[in-house]
């Protein structure tokens, strides 16, 4: 251990570190604003900002150790998150119709599970580089890789995060070079499982949730009610938005599970069109410049980690702002950043100290 | 750290990968993706943001109405009769509950009630149902409601409201005349338009409160406040528009003789139920309704706050019916009290002068059949003022026997007996004036002598309701006046306006000349003030009164000649009449007073009289002494 190398700090790479500061702080405000007590800053808040505590010294950690390192920690770290995720069907009691809480509900091994497929599977296709796979059956080990933590989790009756593991999984698929025949075998596939899901796993309510999405006005008090005052709470936002706290369909309860799932309709009133454009602009630039960090990678490792990454933060976030707008059925998938949820937060930080090891080390030899 | 670890000789082994010729087609996906939502946003924000912001307004902003209170309703001095109270109401928002149970016990504490039958009212409402609030007691005693008031804040979920509720002060005192309120119905709501009123509104619908609803009642007001999705107030209200409260309206009715009136049908003995009747007293001079009395009576109270099912069902199956205003809607044969008419008519039409004399054996042969006179033994000679004084029946016999039956009716009419008065309420009945041709379309048979001989005394067909009395002897009272009985004196509208009731209203004149209307008058302040007449119990110290006793045979008199008083079954006893006014020189007020199967006029109804006149003219806050002028003859009777 020589302490933090000299041209570690000079490539700091500020965009990075910036939108996700905006974004942090984003989310901060928002949360104050839907959590809101009369008695001053609310439990909810005090507990992000230890978590935000957490992921950034966990960041921190992340960032200083090269990224080349954690190749050898994959497959550790990838069947420890299964590990974890058997725990939690064992012997983690069941709330909310779904048992995905360690610790006392501090932990959700899911957010981890999906960090770890993402190493995983990075290492997967450095080693057998994804632009080198041509043929379907090449995909069998990265879809055996998918499928295990995302089975778990569908033990574990939380369809929403099983959907979004599976499509963080997936993202690589988007880097191989399948003919189009094979393609059109995975669009069959893709069919026939939705089908099956739906006849078979799908329970009522979240076969209604995915109808609302055809018809938002199928039945507003029930099924659809969410879906409705979200889309009413955002829409009420206007061009400017009606100001810090000022926001009536959170403040006054209208809005459900607004500080978690519905954070970006509380944020979309409050802010207005220019606020939510903003927000979702930063977003976009931090994916894009995920993107960027992959392409200028030092080698096939840093580069699948950082689309892992960005896949990471992609799917939940399109999951989310869908749901929220009413475009995407509701799913309780969290927004990153800026929805409240600890293990989250301090997972989506370790993600962005991946990516940001990898952004600092591409001029590192 | 070192850079040089292990892996890397595999590292650089294996192929390069890299991403290029993938990086458009990621970025256009998060594009794409980003792009929609960004889309999506200016649908719902900038196209539709107005829209969904007053939708936003919808969910939160709620109008409540503020009842406007009805207004007073006073007597002629100003006192009130009918006034708005506040109701203190209870109720609970089941979602806000932390457990029913816990907080129905608090409450049945709190309240002095079952705690149980509180939680029964809870219950276990499940969805949106458990938002409405459930209300637990909408008129609480104060001290009860404070409690709960002052507890407020260690019972979430426990709502305490105040409503104007109408309050009649006197309880039951004229209960027929001020009416009672209670929901809207679908009819009337659809008579008078969603516009004006809305369902489960309350209004009048009987008496002056039906009368005079529009002037009653008072308008809404309205309160925007924010609620949140619990419905719970949040802040201040945003806008507020005070419930104007309704216009008053004073009453002819003067409530100190109106309770005595009504003292006169109590029972005389505690505990035996009180009498049934009626009692009417009018100005002579302009119509005013000075008091209206119809017994039995009921609470308008129970009906304030929507009456309970087992209440109402007991006032309207009551086979008395309480809920019937007998002196406008109840008829009766008017017995002797009709002489007074029969006699003006003799006089105008020639049959008597005012010092023939009949002479009275006691009966009277019409044919085969004998009609008696209700003194056995007969009066002897008598002329008009004696046989009215006595109320002699063997003369009336003869002199109606003379006018038949068609000018009596005549008469009648023009004393507008025979139809409404015009009172404006309480389905005013017009009573029976029988007539030749009545009879011939009504039995199909032809007229017969001997009931000419019946309506002469005011038996056979003829009925009458007390008001008719009350306006008939008032119009012998004022000079030949037939009045419109009136009971609002003055209305004071929303904005103030004060309209007070013009002049008398005139319906038509009697046609019977003066002089022969001063001698009926004459022998009717014989009647109560000279030794053996019948209505003497009318008698006030100190004032002229004139005054007409009845006792209306219900059933034929051989059915009960032969028993006593209280072996007759009570719905065969006669009715007892008395009609009064006074001072004779210069009327001010008529009494007319309707005992139903009281027995004898003289003795039952005349004291009755005799009280609200002592009343009127010497006004006392104990009971008037004026019930010491007991009838010298106690057997006097017609």
């Amino acid at each position: 251990m020589r302490g933090i190398d000299r041209r570690l700090v000079q490539n700091f790479d500020g965009v990075l570190f910036g939108l996700v500061a905006a974004l942090v702080v984003v989310g901060l405000v928002n949360l104050a604003s839907s959590s809101h007590s009369d008695s001053g800053m609310s439990d909810a808040v005090r507990r992000q900002l230890i978590s935000l505590g957490i992921g950034v010294a966990v960041m921190a950690v992340t960032v200083m150790f090269d990224y080349r390192h954690y190749e050898r920690l994959a497959l550790p770290a990838y069947l420890g998150s299964l590990f974890l995720l058997v725990l939690t069907l064992v012997i983690a009691p069941l709330t909310r119709g779904s048992q995905s809480w360690l610790l006392e509900g501090r932990l959700q091994p899911a957010e981890l599970a999906r960090l770890g497929l993402v190493l995983m599977l990075a290492r997967h296709f450095h080693r057998n580089p994804a632009s080198e796979v041509r043929r379907l059956r090449d995909l069998a080990r990265p879809a055996l890789l998918i499928a295990l933590p995302v089975g778990l989790i569908v033990l574990q009756r939380d369809m929403g995060v099983a959907l979004l593991t599976l499509l963080v999984g997936s993202t690589y698929v988007a880097l191989v070079n399948i003919p189009k025949r094979a393609w059109l075998v995975i669009a069959i596939a893709g069919v026939t499982a939705f089908a099956a899901l739906w006849i078979f796993a799908l329970q009522p309510y979240q076969r209604e949730r995915i109808l609302d999405v055809v018809d938002s006005g199928r039945d507003p008090l029930a099924s659809g009610y969410q879906v409705n005052q979200s889309r009413i709470a955002v829409g009420s936002g206007g061009l400017l938005g009606k100001g810090y706290r000022e926001g009536t369909q959170s403040q006054l309860r209208f809005l459900p599970t607004q500080h978690t799932d519905f954070a970006f309709s509380v944020l979309a009133e409050e802010w207005g069109f220019a606020g939510s454009v903003a927000v979702l602009g930063a977003f976009a630039t931090l994916l894009a410049w995920g993107l960027v960090i992959a392409s200028k990678a030092k080698d096939g490792f840093g580069a699948m980690l950082a689309v892992g990454v960005v896949g990471l933060f992609f799917w939940p976030a399109v999951l989310n702002v869908g749901m929220v707008l009413g475009v995407l059925p509701v799913i309780g998938v969290p927004l990153p950043f800026i929805s409240y949820g600890g293990s989250a937060l301090v997972t989506n930080l370790i993600a962005v100290g991946l990516l940001m090891n990898v952004s600092l080390r591409r001029w590192v030899f | 750290m070192k850079d040089d670890f292990g892996a890397r000789a595999r590292l650089g082994s294996g192929p390069e990968v890299s991403i290029d010729n993938r990086l458009p087609f990621l970025m256009g996906v998060v594009l794409l993706a980003f792009g929609i939502f960004v889309l999506r946003l200016f649908q719902l924000q900038v196209l539709q943001g107005e829209e969904l912001q007053g939708i936003a307004q919808g969910n939160a902003v709620r109008l409540v109405r503020l009842e406007a209170p009805r207004g007073d309703i006073l007597d002629r001095r100003g006192r009130v009769l009918a006034a708005t109270r506040p109701a203190f109401g209870v109720s609970v928002l089941p979602s806000d509950l932390h457990s029913p149970e816990r907080t129905a016990t608090a409450l049945g504490m709190l309240l002095d009630t079952d705690a149980e039958g509180l939680a029964e009212r809870i219950g276990t409402p499940r969805g949106r149902r458990r938002f409405r609030p459930v209300r637990l007691a909408a008129d609480l005693p104060f001290d009860h409601w404070g409690r709960v008031e002052s507890h407020r804040f260690e019972l979430p979920g426990v709502l305490t409201d105040v409503r104007p509720r109408r309050h009649y002060v006197e309880g039951e005192l004229s209960a027929h005349l001020l009416g009672t309120i209670g929901e809207i119905s679908a009819a009337q709501l659809r008579a008078a338009g969603r516009s004006e009123y809305r369902s489960g509104e309350v209004v009048g619908q009987s008496g002056i409160e039906r009368l005079f609803e529009s002037h009653l009642r008072g308008r809404a007001g309205g309160r925007n406040v924010v609620v949140d999705v619990a419905g719970r107030v949040v802040g201040d209200p945003l806008e507020e528009r005070e419930p104007e409260p309704g216009g008053t309206l004073t009453l002819t009715i003067d409530r100190d003789l109106q309770r005595v009136a009504e003292a006169g049908f109590e029972p005389e003995v505690l505990g035996e139920p009180g009498k049934r009747g009626a009692l009417v007293a009018l100005d002579p001079r302009n119509g005013d309704v000075l008091a209206l009395v119809s017994k039995p009576a009921f609470d308008p109270n129970a009906f304030a706050g929507g009456i309970d099912s087992e209440t109402w069902k007991g006032l309207s199956t009551d086979e008395w019916r309480p809920l019937q205003n007998r002196a406008v809607a109840g008829q009766y044969p008017p017995g002797s009290i009709f002489k007074p008419v029969v006699a003006a008519a003799a006089l105008t039409d020639g049959i008597v002068t005012p010092s023939d004399r009949i002479f009275c054996p006691g009966h009277f042969r019409l044919g085969r059949r004998v009609y008696r006179c209700w003194r056995r033994g007969g009066h002897g000679e008598v002329d008009l003022r004696a046989a009215l004084k006595h109320s002699c029946d063997v003369y009336f016999y003869q002199v109606g026997l003379q006018l038949g039956i068609d000018r009596i009716a005549d008469f009648a009419r023009a004393f507008k007996l025979g139809r409404t008065t015009g009172f404006p309420f309480g389905d005013e009945k017009p009573g029976l004036v029988p007539t030749k041709s009545w009879k011939e379309r009504r039995f199909s048979e032809p007229w017969q002598r001997g009931e000419t001989v019946s309506v002469s005394i005011g038996q056979g067909f003829s009925l009458v309701t007390p008001i008719q009395m009350a306006v008939a002897y008032a119009a012998l009272a004022n000079g030949g006046d037939i009045l419109e009985p009136r009971i609002v004196r003055e209305r004071v509208d929303r904005d103030g306006e004060v309209v007070s009731a013009g002049g008398p209203v005139v319906r038509a004149q009697l046609g019977v000349a003066p002089e022969y209307l001063a001698v009926v008058r004459d022998a009717l302040e014989a009647t109560v003030s000279e030794t053996g007449g019948t209505g003497a119990a009318a008698r006030v110290p100190g004032v002229r009164v004139a005054g007409k006793t009845g006792t209306a045979q219900v059933v034929r008199l051989k059915y009960t000649e032969d028993l006593e008083e209280d072996e007759i079954p009570v719905r065969h006893r006669d009715h007892a009449w008395f009609v009064a006014f006074a001072p004779v020189e210069d009327p001010e007020i008529v009494v007319a007073v309707l005992v139903e199967h009281g027995g004898n006029g003289g003795s039952v109804a005349a004291p009755i009289a005799g009280r609200v006149l002592a009343e009127y003219f010497h006004p006392k806050r104990e009971e008037s002494p004026a019930t010491v002028a007991i009838a010298e003859d106690p057997d006097a009777g017609d």
